[in-house]
């Protein structure tokens, strides 16, 4: 019917949010798990990105907390419990089927916890989530909620990749996606960029050097992102 | 009347049909305790069966049943003729707490009242159908069988290809036209208290299923008596007709209760103005009182100038005081209904009840008599159902769904619910029931 309260909205902007950092942690914990296997490499480097403490004893406890305990708020799991949420008070907005899709992958991620393989148990969880996705551009043909949800999705992949330090080639592309999202965003919406801080970004992210030396003030500027201008 | 088809085998496997259920979200919401639980709502493969003619008896007797019911509606919030021509004493009516002095004197669009109505029945053994009660305010349940029979069809495609069954997927279809027919003008909206409501997945789905705006109260304002929605953008919508899934004392805290947070203040002003449709409109609960249900036959005739196609359970009214004194003769066989209770809630059978107790209840409902109605209780028949592969028999009610909009149109399905428990006549979902597929033959 094509009203689209605030509300509404930010449970799209959030769904978008919480099934990206599912997807993006958890390419971040096999990439860190697979170099974790033969080399010597530990898990530090993960929690400092994040600005938190090591309260692990192990690398296995490490990753299965941010695997599977809904109670870390960093995990898997707790981000699969949000983005259901939000889900499940916008089936009718995304689709019965869409929906169906974060039950399934709930599914798949407590059966993947009792499984001796841990990586090939999460193969599935992907394809759980690129079927969400593909459902959504599928079943959504409001393109306002639909943008807003990948305003949401591509902000939290930069968010993750700025912290996790990705290479600035990948940055860039997420970051150029981004805008192509936010200039789809009617005017006098919340998500409307404030512009002194998407210029901030240009600026960091524009150039290779800029952005090896002040990733972390991107990261600030992404957060006041869609902050009403003063 | 042509006894029901009796189907014993499964349709499917359960597992792989309740699996199917779950992963698409099909759930109600419990309070325990002050808790929120959500729960699966247990699905039964064994189908009931209404073959093609007991339904065209079935679909005669509720159209005239909800056609009396909101004509009933209109003549007690207008001149109140059946009461002055003394067919219901008016205790029944204005004592009732579904009666609403707020509603005194408007007329909703085309004169509906009831759009959507649940009615309750249970089928005898002699194959006799009975009327159990009238759900008039907001019923629930047309969601379940409907997202079943979807996924029926995806496990157990054969069972649809060897019976000529009715498909009963037009719900959504017939709910759309009927909240059309009630437009004002503008959008289609569904309100819904929130996702902690029992009915949330319903409120969503249907929501789905219809286009319409799946809506909170806060999304809403109304003004100059036009109902708006409030978009992100901070623009405005106008909602011309919305399908509330909330009660009336919460609807509006200007007119009813004021402590609502959940309602839409002015609303009413609104309605009263003609600018926006409600489904179902507020007041009716005056005739779905249990109280009430013992007049419908009545009304029929009153309004109708017809006999009842449709049978109540046989009920007693204590008010009375031929009844009374039957009821207190024969309290140990009779069923006992608070009329203010719901959801299976204030049902007591005499014959659980201790000496001490029975006498306890006959010095209420001598205190109380306007409180209670007596039925007989029906021998109605049971229903297989698979418990841990096996097929037991247990007892089973059906919420059929009646849809008044341009006509008054019965959908070709129901709410097939039934007790878990065998000892138990309670089949409400709240209270641990089940359901199962409603299959309406072809021919």
């Amino acid at each position: 019917m094509g009203t689209i309260s605030l509300e509404r909205s930010d449970r799209l902007y959030w769904l978008g949010r919480y099934t990206e950092r599912v997807y993006t942690t958890l390419k971040a914990l096999q990439s860190l798990y697979d170099r974790m296997i033969d080399r010597n490499v530990g898990y530090d480097d993960y929690l400092r990105s994040f600005g938190l403490a090591d309260i692990y004893c192990s690398k296995r406890e490490f990753m299965r907390s941010f695997l599977y305990d809904r109670n870390n708020p960093g995990s898997v799991a707790s981000s699969l419990e949000r983005a259901y949420d939000n889900g499940i008070v916008l089936r009718e907005e995304i689709s019965t089927e869409a929906f169906s899709f974060l039950q399934v992958a709930k599914d798949t991620l407590t059966k993947s916890e009792q499984s001796s393989n841990i990586r090939l148990s999460l193969l599935p969880l992907e394809d759980v989530l690129f079927g969400f996705w593909g459902c959504i551009e599928d079943k959504m043909y409001n393109d306002e909620s639909r943008n807003i949800i990948f305003v949401g999705k591509s902000m939290e992949r930069l968010d993750l990749y700025l912290r996790l330090k990705y290479p600035f080639e990948e940055v860039d592309k997420e970051f150029s996606r981004l805008c192509k999202a936010l200039r789809r965003m009617p005017k006098d919406t919340p998500y409307r960029y404030n512009t002194r801080y998407l210029s901030d970004l240009v600026e960091i992210l524009g150039v290779q050097e800029e952005y090896q030396l002040h990733s972390d003030k991107a990261v600030t500027s992404l957060g006041h992102l869609f902050e009403v201008s003063a | 009347m042509q006894q029901t088809v009796q189907f014993s085998d499964s349709i499917g496997n359960a597992a792989e049909i309740n699996e199917l259920l779950r992963r698409y979200g099909v759930k109600f919401g419990i309070y325990k305790n002050g808790e929120f639980h959500e729960q699966f709502f247990p699905f039964d493969p064994i189908p009931r069966v209404i073959s093609a003619d007991d339904f065209h008896k079935l679909e005669k007797g509720l159209a005239q049943r909800v056609d009396a019911l909101n004509a009933f509606l209109y003549d007690i919030y207008h001149d109140k003729k059946i009461v002055q021509d003394g067919i219901i004493p008016e205790d029944f009516i204005y004592i009732s707490s579904g009666y609403l002095a707020q509603c005194e004197g408007i007329t909703p669009p085309n004169r509906i009242y009831s759009h959507i109505s649940g009615i309750d029945l249970v089928q005898g053994k002699d194959g006799e159908w009975y009327i159990l009660e009238d759900n008039l305010r907001i019923p629930s349940g047309a969601s379940y069988p409907l997202i079943a029979r979807e996924l029926t069809r995806i496990a157990c495609p054969d069972a649809f290809l060897i019976h000529d069954i009715t498909d009963n997927r037009n719900y959504a279809q017939l709910l759309q036209e009927t909240m059309d027919y009630a437009n004002c003008g503008g959008i289609r909206a569904i309100l819904t208290p929130g996702r902690y409501n029992a009915a949330y997945f319903e409120h969503s789905y249907l929501a789905e299923l219809t286009d319409s705006v799946l809506v909170q109260n806060d999304e809403l304002f109304v003004e100059d008596n036009i109902l708006y929605h409030r978009t992100y953008s901070g623009g405005k919508t106008r909602i011309g007709v919305l399908y509330r899934r909330i009660s009336d004392e919460y609807l509006d805290p200007l007119s009813f209760c004021p402590e609502s947070l959940i309602g839409i203040p002015n609303l009413m002003e609104a309605y009263r103005s003609g600018n926006v449709g409600l489904i179902n409109v507020p007041g009716n609960g005056v005739a779905d009182d249990k109280g009430i249900y013992y007049f419908v036959p009545k009304m029929i005739r009153y309004y109708l100038a017809e006999e009842p196609i449709l049978k109540n359970a046989p009920t007693y009214l204590p008010f009375y005081e031929e009844d009374r004194k039957y009821v207190l003769g024969h309290l140990d066989t009779l069923v006992i209904k608070d009329v203010a209770e719901a959801g299976g809630y204030g049902v007591v059978f005499g014959r659980d009840l201790s000496k001490e107790k029975l006498a306890d209840f006959r010095d209420t409902i001598i205190a109380e008599p306007r409180r209670f109605i007596a039925q007989e209780v029906i021998d109605f028949l049971d229903l297989p159902i698979l418990d841990e592969g096996q097929t037991v028999m247990r007892k089973a009610d059906l919420r059929a769904f009646v849809l008044s909009g341009k006509e008054t149109k019965v959908w070709a399905s129901g709410l097939t619910r039934f007790s878990r428990n065998p000892d138990s006549f309670v089949v409400n979902s709240s209270q641990g029931g089940g359901f199962k597929d409603t299959w309406v033959l072809s021919h």
